[in-house]
């Protein structure tokens, strides 16, 4: 994989973020501070990356119409879907971190860990290693 | 240790967690894998110590995650001897709070110094393990 090609992988994931957190804060009252931080942050991330991979001539991936996150009637469905989005982050990040070097295996690694402490916001548990399959 | 042996045990690491392993004999990574494996046993003296001193500490997972990471580097515990806990157990939940960032820490930096990407990927995803563990042991305070 190229780093173009992670890079990619990684802006199709912020696009989907960017979709899903207004869903779910729209869903689910209580999860809506939670949402609503969340998507600024996925928001910023995917403007960081469409600048980025402007800057190496190349097309960005665009947005998908919808998303198959599975089912977000509860709250608690809704919470296993932003944390396994996030696990999906995480592991875009690593693959990234692991073919650059310099300040994109910086920024990838500094977003790894933003995604792994954002699992936990959504109820996961620590692991050994986020990331990795 | 020799480039034949440094390959070797990069490429013990890399399996231990499931990558492909591509051989990078680069000295520094093994040095790397050294200091990992130093900075992953201090902690877990440190973790065990203090589940030792406050035993209504709920503790054991971050023992068996930071267990995990240690046989993926290779590491001991035996060789390592930890501080005392401090005795109150909201103190020494800030110690282990500030020793795990400080893990993380290194672990990120040393991560953007390896050579090989499988090192740099274990080393990475080690650092964001920490870096929850800091987060869940913050929140038990």
């Amino acid at each position: 994989m190229t780093p173009t090609d992670a890079l990619q992988a990684w802006l199709a994931l912020e696009h989907e973020a960017v979709w899903l957190h207004p869903v779910i804060g729209a869903r689910h009252r209580d999860l809506l501070p939670r949402a609503r931080t969340a998507f600024e942050t996925h928001r910023d991330t995917r403007d960081a990356l469409l600048r980025r991979i402007e800057g190496l001539d190349a097309e960005p991936v665009s947005t998908a119409l919808t998303y198959d996150v599975g089912s977000l009637a509860s709250a608690n469905r809704a919470r296993r879907a932003a944390r396994d989005l996030e696990a999906r982050i995480s592991a875009a990040c690593l693959t990234l971190a692991g073919v650059t070097e310099g300040d994109v295996r910086a920024y990838a690694v500094k977003n790894l860990t933003r995604a792994a402490l954002a699992e936990l916001t959504w109820g996961a548990k620590p692991r050994a290693f986020p990331g990795l399959p | 240790m020799g480039v034949a042996q440094a390959t070797h045990r990069l490429d013990d690491v890399a399996d231990a967690v499931g990558l492909d392993p591509k051989p990078q004999p680069d000295p520094e990574d093994d040095r790397l894998v050294r200091d990992a494996a130093l900075q992953v046993s201090t902690l877990l003296a440190l973790v065990e110590a203090t589940a030792s001193r406050h035993d209504g500490l709920a503790l054991a997972p971050f023992e068996v995650i930071l267990r995990e990471q240690l046989a993926a580097v290779g590491g001991s515990l035996a060789t390592t001897d930890a501080e005392p806990p401090p005795d109150d157990p909201k103190a020494a939940l800030e110690a282990l709070t500030e020793a795990f960032g400080d893990v993380a820490k290194t672990l990120r930096r040393d991560c953007l110094r390896a050579f090989s990407p499988a090192l740099t990927r274990v080393l990475a995803a080690m650092s964001a393990g920490v870096a929850q563990c800091a987060q869940e042991i913050g929140d038990l305070r």
